[in-house]
């Protein structure tokens, strides 16, 4: 151990508000980028479930190109590539919002199909049998049933999706690893600041595991 | 009712019905025996528009099923079907799983469809489960209250596939008894089964099916005595 380090617990103090501010961004990217990855997720899930070629191919190129590639290029090229196309500027923030969304969104497609085709498919014919469209069964059998199913890994995409927002620091937007980052630019205390950071973030996904925990009782999934 | 002809059913290269001709008249109960394999339950889920035919043709109620035009959901919420593992809806309730239909299919006031459901709960004797979750009943229960979830689009005809091949020895009576019942009130009804006290009971024709045909059809009385057919006599003699 180096001799002339003195821990000191005045930095933590010092930079926890600070820290604090780049918490409520996390927070908020992460809710954003989800329900924007929610809803592209259903929508490709869906897709790679059905039974049409076409929106199957769609989907899975969309998963494939996500999934193959790093979040971080992923960032990059939307924040520094795009704008140069289409001579369109995107504000760090935004960018950073619609990356985790599209990101997010295509691991929950597989979380989405993965749990649709798990519902027996005598759910689907019994749903038939008695008349209701293809749409209606999937809205009131099959959704329900493997939205339940869902739950479990949704949360474990909350929990990497929140950590993955950190990524967002090359592009400047001020969340919580960027006020870390700020902090030590001044004070140089990386060993106090970082092991903060580390435990703010600690906190928050060890607190979402806790509320999904719940969340999961209460819709008795065992 | 149900008038089919020279129906063929293949699955990719295995061809499982190889030319089925059936007519069923309103009120008539037919059971369909033979061994698994031979395109029993292929049949009813063809009649049920379940699966897609390969040549031949249906005609359910009037409306053709091989015609783009006949409204495929409309035809099966006017054909009941039950299942041989019940598939009842797990995430709602029993009074839930028989009002689905009325309410999404016929567009019944929730209120009336409710009453239906109570009523249809209590002719199969299960009015004291309605707030219950389907995971909480026996088999005999879940059958019945599938065959009430059936009953509540008030089907012209009701398929049954095996309705108690998944149940304990003694549970089988509970649902045959809401089955001779129905039989009785004068619903169509296409049973494939192998009770056969309950065919010779209730059957008005006896269908022996083999190898994707329909090898022999008699009254019960005629096909138990004196089955005519080869395969039929061997069949009989081991169940």
């Amino acid at each position: 151990m180096n001799s002339h380090f003195v821990f000191k617990y005045s930095v933590i103090w010092e930079s926890v508000p600070i820290l604090l501010e780049g918490v409520k961004l996390t927070i908020w990217i992460t809710l954003f980028g989800l329900l924007i990855g929610f809803t592209l997720g259903a929508v490709a899930g869906l897709a790679k479930a059905s039974r049409k070629n076409y929106a199957k191919r769609i989907a899975g190129i969309y998963i494939e190109s996500i999934r193959g590639t790093p979040l971080m290029v992923q960032v990059l090229f939307l924040y520094f590539g795009l704008p140069l196309a289409t001579g369109m500027r995107i504000p760090p923030l935004v960018a950073g919002i619609i990356a985790i969304g599209l990101n997010s969104g295509a691991y929950i497609a597989e979380i989405v199909r993965g749990a649709i085709q798990s519902i027996d498919k005598g759910q689907t014919e019994a749903g038939r049998s008695i008349g209701l469209s293809r749409f209606q069964t999937m809205l009131f059998v099959i959704w329900p049933q493997a939205f339940k199913r869902m739950i479990p890994p949704l949360g474990n995409q909350f929990i990497i999706s929140l950590k993955d927002t950190s990524l967002l620091v090359v592009i400047g937007v001020g969340e919580l690893t960027r006020q870390g980052q700020e902090i030590i630019a001044t004070n140089f205390r990386a060993f106090e600041v970082w092991l903060t950071v580390a435990i703010i973030y600690l906190v928050l996904t060890m607190t979402i595991a806790k509320l999904l925990n719940m969340f999961e009782r209460k819709m008795q999934i065992v | 009712m149900i008038r089919i002809n020279n129906l063929h059913k293949s699955f990719g290269s295995l061809e499982v019905l190889k030319g089925v001709d059936l007519h069923i008249t309103p009120g008539e109960v037919v059971v369909v025996i033979g061994p698994s394999g031979s395109g029993k339950s292929t049949l009813l889920r063809c009649i049920n528009c379940l699966e897609e035919i390969t040549s031949g043709t249906i005609i359910v109620d009037g409306f053709d099923v091989t015609d783009e035009k006949t409204d495929l959901n409309y035809v099966r919420a006017e054909t009941g079907m039950v299942f041989q593992l019940f598939n009842l809806f797990p995430h709602m309730t029993v009074l839930d799983n028989v009002t689905l239909g009325p309410i999404k299919v016929r567009n019944m006031p929730r209120k009336e469809a409710k009453k239906l459901g109570m009523e249809l709960l209590e002719k199969v004797g299960l009015s004291d489960k309605a707030m219950v979750y389907p995971d909480n009943l026996s088999g005999g229960q879940k059958q019945r209250v599938a065959i009430a979830r059936s009953l509540a689009l008030k089907p012209k005809s009701i398929l049954f596939d095996e309705p108690t091949s998944a149940l304990d020895p003694e549970l089988i009576g509970e649902v045959l008894d809401v089955m001779k019942r129905l039989a009785h009130e004068g619903m169509t009804m296409v049973v494939v089964t192998h009770e056969m006290g309950f065919a010779a009971e209730v059957a008005d024709r006896v269908l022996f099916m083999d190898e994707g045909v329909i090898m022999e059809e008699n009254t019960p009385q005629a096909m138990f005595d004196n089955p005519k057919n080869e395969r039929t006599r061997n069949f009989l003699a081991l169940v």
